[in-house]
């Protein structure tokens, strides 16, 4: 097989593994047991395994498979970036190569060092920020905080895919859809299209989610640095990239360069992720910067290079970290969780903070919590939210239920056999029915019945333990007209209340609910 | 060169797709449809007929022909008023109750488009807990349906405590009802269309799924349970499942289901009581709460055959406020024991 054939099937791998990523998005809708596979980005994912096994000091032998990735890299370096990674995939074909060009046309080239040949990077001291920041995120978690976890990849493509994208596009075909019901004709087209999708790939309901606009800023801001540099969250930033490098410092095979070279610098110009230095007129390739696109090896002209056995730990460059430049992040590290652990929001209770079913000890889920956002993915009543400040700055973007939002359902387990890490334990139905998220209260001083003389008890309806959970009183009231009128009263029983938030849902009061949900 | 060019046909292309769409949506047919005082309420404007003559209305119709499902039909004097058939074998009873008023021939004419709208309000439990309408009864009307001729069965409702394919799938409902041929329908929120409700006493107009105002037959088969604000959940009650907003009907429940019925006129009502839910319904839970009962009532006239209904719980029609609210508009009559009714046990 020719090096083009090669790189015409990691392309093709890549698309695979990219669609497969977008699949299991939608694979998800309306689930409440999970699809196969439904996790398995990130059991292959080593950041998160080693972020979180460090965390819990135990082994998740749900992570394991993440061991293959490393064995992966150990052999044949960063393939992982190159071919699976869909964040990565994304930024390689939305790569701004033009406008990049024109941005950059001012900005000064280096000289090769070979005559004619000068090669533009601009920031290749900037990599060692993603090796800092793997530092920083691993002596974060070793101190128990995950919380740089949410800059691992595939989280951030799942958060933003599940927060913003799909709500967008859900968003967009129910407004298109809304339209075109206005016309006639198109009914039975818009009716057969509805018979198709809704329910299996669109939601019945409009998902919504808190900070969608946040975290696609973050993902939009992602996309535009690629107006910098191709792939310039992988190459600058990423700290699953960084530790995937770290281990293709040692891996067995790397495209080497024959002695049929004639320093024409193809390779170099063609690299993508820059990996290949031209110094003084020599090239040489950096394994922990190589993505194994394999383009170089296609480029070659005298066709002399070749993916070779190489024993040896590749050399020290630039850009990793010195001695003093580790301490400065194991002590950056150290600084931020001591901050993040001393903030107020941190340890002061919040009856807003309301966890997902079976999760128990707070500081346990934080530090197990992968920031994924897997089950906010899931989660078929969207009551999944990513806290903002609820558990301090260090949950940002760990699932909160928002009653208001969506109610936890009574017939569903999904979040917890979707959590990799464990941090949502997987409940049986009969078990999760019997997990108390909080407990419901009713404002007398807003309740209808109680207020306002006027007759509702959604609440009681909606309440959907075997036994209600919610009781009744009548009471003989003068309502607006100056009538006498008997209406029900709720009251909360608080010993068989779950807080599962149906209530809080579907109290009728506009804004605020009446009944409201208190974390437990 | 080249990609820039495409680039911009393509973006010519969406252009004119759109200002399609909009000059599409300006349309005199469109605003017509979009305006909800184009949709009259049935009851006043359409006699009584025995028979329903009327050509099943396309999708494609014009509004007033598929808004203009007839009122119920009244019984000839061979067939019974009202039909409550026991017996152990829900497809058994459920098929001698309609034979018992005239046949499903009286309401289903060849060709017809006909919805069923069972009750499906939850997810949490499978039918033997009496908190969804069972699978069988709901199944043989689809098989009945298709016997007389109907060219297309949908099964739908909208539950509130998780989302319609997983309470499909959990009542039983969704198996039993492709096994018979017919459709589990999704309704669309994009679809629901808002009406106007004439001679309507608290809720004046509503957004309701539009398929339910438009088909040609609609069967709405309640399961009879315990509703706390409610007292019971029967046939005028079920209806609520096709209105986009039921919370705040609540604010004022029975009148408002009195006013739905105005709008949503089913042309056969059946009350599925193989197996009753006693108490802490409509959500159940609690095998204790079931009740054995082998039984269905059914009737054009869903007042009658809920007023009849009452009784199972050890209750007079007037003590369910919108039964009474219903009778009071004129939708049916409270005196199940003045009309023809025809009881059998097989």
């Amino acid at each position: 097989m020719k090096w083009s054939h090669w790189v015409r099937l990691r392309k093709l791998v890549q698309l695979l593994s990219f669609a497969f990523f977008v699949y299991l998005s939608f694979a998800v809708v309306e689930r409440r047991v999970a699809p196969p596979l439904a996790d398995i980005f990130f059991r292959f994912d080593p950041l998160s395994a080693l972020g979180s096994m460090l965390a819990t000091r135990q082994w998740i032998p749900r992570l394991a498979l993440a061991i293959i990735t490393v064995l992966l890299t150990l052999l044949v370096g960063r393939a992982w970036c190159g071919w699976i990674c869909p964040l990565g995939t994304l930024l390689e074909w939305v790569s701004f190569k033009r406008a990049r060009d024109i941005l950059l046309k001012g900005v000064k080239a280096e000289s090769s060092g070979i005559k004619g040949v000068s090669i533009m990077r601009p920031y290749d001291r900037l990599r060692k920020l993603k090796y800092f920041l793997l530092v920083v995120a691993l002596l974060m978690a070793l101190l128990g905080s995950l919380f740089l976890l949410s800059l691992d990849p595939l989280a951030i493509f799942t958060r933003t895919m599940t927060t913003s994208i799909l709500p967008a596009i859900f968003y967009g075909i129910n407004s298109l859809e809304r339209l075109l019901y206005q016309v006639s004709f198109l009914t039975p087209a818009l009716d057969w299209f509805e018979g198709v999708v809704r329910g299996t790939v669109l939601p019945a309901a409009q998902p919504l989610f808190l900070q969608n606009l946040g975290i696609a800023l973050v993902f939009i801001g992602i996309l535009a640095l690629n107006l910098l540099a191709h792939r310039f969250w992988c190459r600058y930033l990423c700290p699953l990239g960084a530790l995937l490098g770290f281990f293709a410092k040692f891996s067995i095979f790397r495209p080497m360069i024959g002695s049929a070279c004639t320093s024409c610098s193809r390779c170099a110009q063609v690299c993508r992720p820059g990996a290949i230095q031209v110094q003084s007129g020599v090239l040489h390739i950096q394994p922990s910067e190589c993505t194994m696109c394999l383009d170089c090896l296609a480029s070659c002209q005298p066709g002399d290079m070749h993916l070779r056995p190489h024993y040896r730990p590749a050399p020290k460059e630039d850009f990793d970290l010195s001695r003093r430049e580790t301490l400065g992040a194991l002590a950056t590290g150290t600084a931020a969780v001591l901050l993040l652990g001393s903030q107020l929001h941190r340890h002061q209770p919040n009856s807003w903070r309301i966890r997902p079913p079976g999760v128990e000890d707070e500081d346990t889920f934080l530090s197990t919590c992968l920031r994924c956002s897997q089950c906010m993915k899931i989660c078929p009543t969207t009551a999944l939210q990513p806290a903002l400040n609820e558990a301090g700055l260090e949950g940002l973007w760990t699932p909160i239920v928002v009653p208001r939002q969506g109610y936890c359902d009574y017939g569903c387990t999904a979040c917890g056999q979707v959590c990799p890490s464990g941090a949502i334990p997987k409940l049986s139905l009969e078990e999760k029915r019997l997990a108390v998220l909080g407990t419901a209260r009713i404002d007398r001083d807003r309740c209808l019945p109680w207020a306002s003389a006027t007759t509702c008890v959604v609440c009681e309806e909606m309440c959907p333990t075997p036994d209600k959970s919610i009781i009744l009183e009548e009471a003989t009231v003068i309502d607006a007209y100056g009538m006498e009128l008997v209406v029900q009263r709720p009251t909360v029983l608080r010993e068989t209340c779950i807080g599962c938030g149906i209530c809080e849902q579907h109290c009728p009061l506009s804004g605020e609910a009446a009944i409201r949900v208190y974390a437990a | 060169m080249k990609r820039s060019v495409s680039r911009r046909e393509f973006i010519r292309l969406a252009a004119l797709s759109a200002a399609g769409a909009i000059l599409a949506s300006c349309s005199p047919e469109a605003t017509q449809l979009a305006d909800p005082t184009a949709i009259p309420a049935t009851l006043t404007t359409q006699p009584a007929t025995e028979a329903n003559d009327a050509p099943p209305a396309t999708s494609t119709g014009a509004t007033e022909a598929s808004t203009s499902r007839p009122e119920p039909t009244q019984p000839r004097a061979s067939e019974a008023y009202l039909s409550v058939v026991h017996g152990s074998d829900p497809a058994a009873i459920t098929k001698a109750a309609l034979d018992a008023l005239g046949g499903i021939e009286r309401f289903v004419k060849s060709g017809a488009d006909v919805i069923i709208k069972p009750n499906i309000c939850t997810d949490y439990h499978p039918p033997e807990y009496a908190i969804t309408t069972n699978p069988i009864v709901v199944a043989t009307l689809v098989t009945l349906a298709f016997g007389a001729g109907a060219k297309r069965v949908r099964v739908m409702d909208y539950p509130f405590g998780g989302s319609p394919e997983s309470a499909y799938a959990i009542s039983g409902i969704a198996d039993a009802v492709k096994a018979a041929g017919g459709e589990m329908h999704v309704m669309s929120q994009p679809k629901y269309k808002n009406y106007t409700i004439q001679g309507a006493k608290s809720m004046k107009s509503t957004q309701v799924y539009p398929d339910i105002i438009d088909a040609d037959v609609l069967i709405n088969v309640p399961i009879a349970k315990h509703h706390g604000s409610g007292r019971l959940t029967l046939g005028a009650k079920n209806l609520m499942g096709v209105v986009l907003d039921r919370n705040t009907m609540h604010m004022s429940l029975h009148k408002r289901i009195a006013d739905l019925n105005l709008l949503v006129r089913p042309t056969l009502t059946l009350i599925d009581g193989v197996r009753i839910l006693m108490e802490n319904g409509p959500t159940g839970g609690n095998l204790n709460d079931v009740k054995q009962m082998n039984t269905v009532i059914a009737s054009h006239d869903t007042v009658c055959a809920d007023a009849y209904a009452t009784g199972w719980f050890s209750l007079e029609p007037r003590d369910v406020p919108y039964i009474e609210a219903c009778a009071d508009l004129g939708l049916g009559t409270l005196d199940w024991q003045g009309v023809k009714l025809e009881e059998i046990s097989l």
